[in-house]
């Protein structure tokens, strides 16, 4: 692990929620981690471990109980309001639930534009310009701009969550789950949109997701999570082959031999 | 719905969000009558005058008359054409009515949408407000009103407004958290949109419909409160003309002219189950949970 370029830096970073009068439920629970500039940092775990939560947090989306998360730099918690939207250009999510991100009485260029529109100026017929260059970016035909969310498929929908993540060329991009709900058959093709554009834009991943066999194929670094805690974390090729973590290891055991799907992209890369 | 949408031609770049509702309520039977009939209603309002002639017009040889060619719906007791008296009366109410819509939807609205918005116990004491002014009976209430700011059409308005805008309130915020809740305000906070921003431009289209349905529901009672309290002589005053004046004066002769009554009756039974409908129509053509049973 480079900890030489560090983009993302969590510290002893707890979310709690109080759950009835003496229940504290610990979603996030003393989480360190680093994610080096450039490189996809996946982050694993079976649902309910905190993988949603600790993903928020790192964005600024919601706060934390204790501990601190520095982007480029810069304290989160330190913010303003204001500030923390400024900083929202540096760093940006894309939700599993590819159409229900998506305000469905808006059309595509409207949702692509809103980056544009509260952070840039630039007048509308330009902004329309940019819409259609991050379109054909993520591989959708400009045609596509003035349709609404229920006339794109999910996999189409995900492709404009996409461009609307990459508006405004952020340093950090969040996937959350950002192909679970997506077709198995259209997965593939979203993963590889992703890493080309990553590629192109020298974007660093925060990899969400509950599916061992994505994370392989995309992630450098993998931390598993298990009950609101970082229980092993480590580079893909180590993770993988040799877990040392109880947990990591019964995970790895629960995926149906072996990896069948993960293997044959692999060996294809 | 979507599918066939999805594979046709491009699409005019109409918002197609409001077609899609338009195009739901007009295959509803109900939908389509109560919009027509409302559509009628308030055309005979407005044309009240060219339509029927003047609703104080004296024909003192006609006292009292019944249905004939010169009077379609007889005369009153001084003489005065009972349709051109319900035309004017139902611009009179609709306009009441409408006011009292404004009135509630301003209030409501701005109501329901802090309730929302803000932390916890204030929206639950803003809720648990509403809830104990809907727990007042509501000719109660407004009598105290009129005793407060005295009995006119504007006041009515205002008044009937006020009345109806705690339960506009409780719409309001159900409709906006349903919304707040959602995945693409998560989505625009994310992008860095102001809180502001997100409730207008992001929220309020997408809550905009359950709050027209309201406001159509909302003319329905207002309706029956003008018709109601002007019954009761505290609302509109004499000479003016409402509905509910009309059934006032019409009470008075109920045993000896009876369409008297009844022409008034019958105008706002009809308006109420218009709006009424209309709104139910429209609530349930945007839930797709209902449009598919």
């Amino acid at each position: 692990m480079s900890a030489v370029d560090p983009l993302v830096e969590v510290e002893h970073l707890s979310r709690h929620y109080r759950v009835g009068r003496h229940h504290v439920h610990k979603a996030v629970d003393d989480v360190s981690l680093t994610i080096a500039r450039g490189e996809t940092f996946g982050l694993v775990g079976e649902s309910g471990s905190g993988k949603s939560t600790l993903s928020r947090l790192v964005l600024g989306l919601d706060t934390p109980t204790s501990g601190r998360v520095r982007v480029a730099g810069r304290d989160l918690a330190e913010l303003d309001g204001r500030e923390l939207r400024r900083q929202r250009r540096q760093m940006q999510i894309v939700l599993q639930d590819p159409v229900a991100a998506l305000n469905r009485r808006k059309t595509i260029e409207q949702i692509v534009g809103l980056p544009l529109a509260v952070h840039e100026r630039m007048p509308r017929s330009a902004r329309a310009e940019r819409v259609r260059e991050l379109l054909a970016l993520v591989g959708l035909p400009s045609a596509f701009a003035q349709r609404y969310p229920h006339e794109l498929s999910g996999g189409q929908c995900q492709r404009v969550g996409i461009a609307r993540a990459i508006a405004l060329e952020p340093e950090l991009i969040v996937l959350d789950e950002a192909v679970s709900a997506v077709d198995v058959s259209i997965q593939a093709q979203i993963l590889n949109l992703l890493r080309d554009l990553q590629g192109r834009l020298g974007l660093t991943y925060l990899f969400v997701s509950h599916n061992l066999a994505v994370v392989r194929y995309m992630s450098d670094v993998v931390a598993v999570m298990q009950r609101g805690r970082i229980v092993e974390t480590g580079s893909r090729e180590r993770l993988f082959t040799a877990p040392e973590h109880p947990y990591t290891r019964e995970l790895l055991a629960a995926v149906p031999e072996p990896l069948p799907h993960a293997r044959e992209i692999e060996g294809a890369r | 719905m979507s599918a066939t949408v999805a594979t046709g031609p491009a699409l005019e770049t109409a918002a197609a969000g409001r077609v899609g509702i338009v195009r739901r309520l007009s295959r509803r039977p109900a939908a389509v009558v109560s919009a027509v009939t409302i559509a009628v209603l308030l055309l005979l309002s407005l044309l009240a005058t060219p339509i029927a002639g003047s609703p104080t017009a004296i024909d003192t040889r006609e006292i009292l008359a019944s249905p004939s060619g010169a009077h379609w719906l007889g005369t009153d007791d001084l003489g005065r054409d009972v349709l051109a008296r319900t035309l004017a009366g139902g611009r009179l109410t609709l306009l009441v009515a409408f006011g009292a819509m404004a009135v509630s939807m301003a209030v409501g609205t701005l109501w329901g949408f802090v309730a929302a918005a803000a932390g916890r116990a204030v929206g639950e004491g803003l809720m648990r407000a509403a809830d104990a002014c809907l727990a007042i009976p509501p000719i109660l209430l407004a009598l105290i009103l009129v005793a407060a700011f005295g009995a006119s059409s504007w006041t009515l308005a205002l008044i009937s407004g006020l009345l109806l805008a705690p339960q506009t309130a409780r719409i309001a915020r159900s409709a906006l958290l349903t919304e707040l809740r959602s995945d693409y305000r998560l989505a625009a906070r994310a992008v860095g949109v102001s809180p502001l921003r997100t409730v207008f431009g992001e929220l309020l289209p997408n809550a905009s419909p359950a709050l027209i349905a309201q406001a159509s529901l909302t003319v329905a009672w207002a309706i029956g409160i003008e018709a109601s309290l002007s019954f009761l002589g505290l609302g509109v005053q004499p000479p003016e003309a409402s509905w509910g004046t009309l059934l006032q004066e019409g009470y008075a002769g109920l045993y000896r002219s009876v369409w008297l009554t009844v022409v008034p009756g019958v105008a706002i039974f009809v308006a109420i189950l218009a709006f009424n409908t209309f709104g139910s129509q429209l609530q349930q053509a945007l839930d797709p949970r209902q449009e598919e049973r």
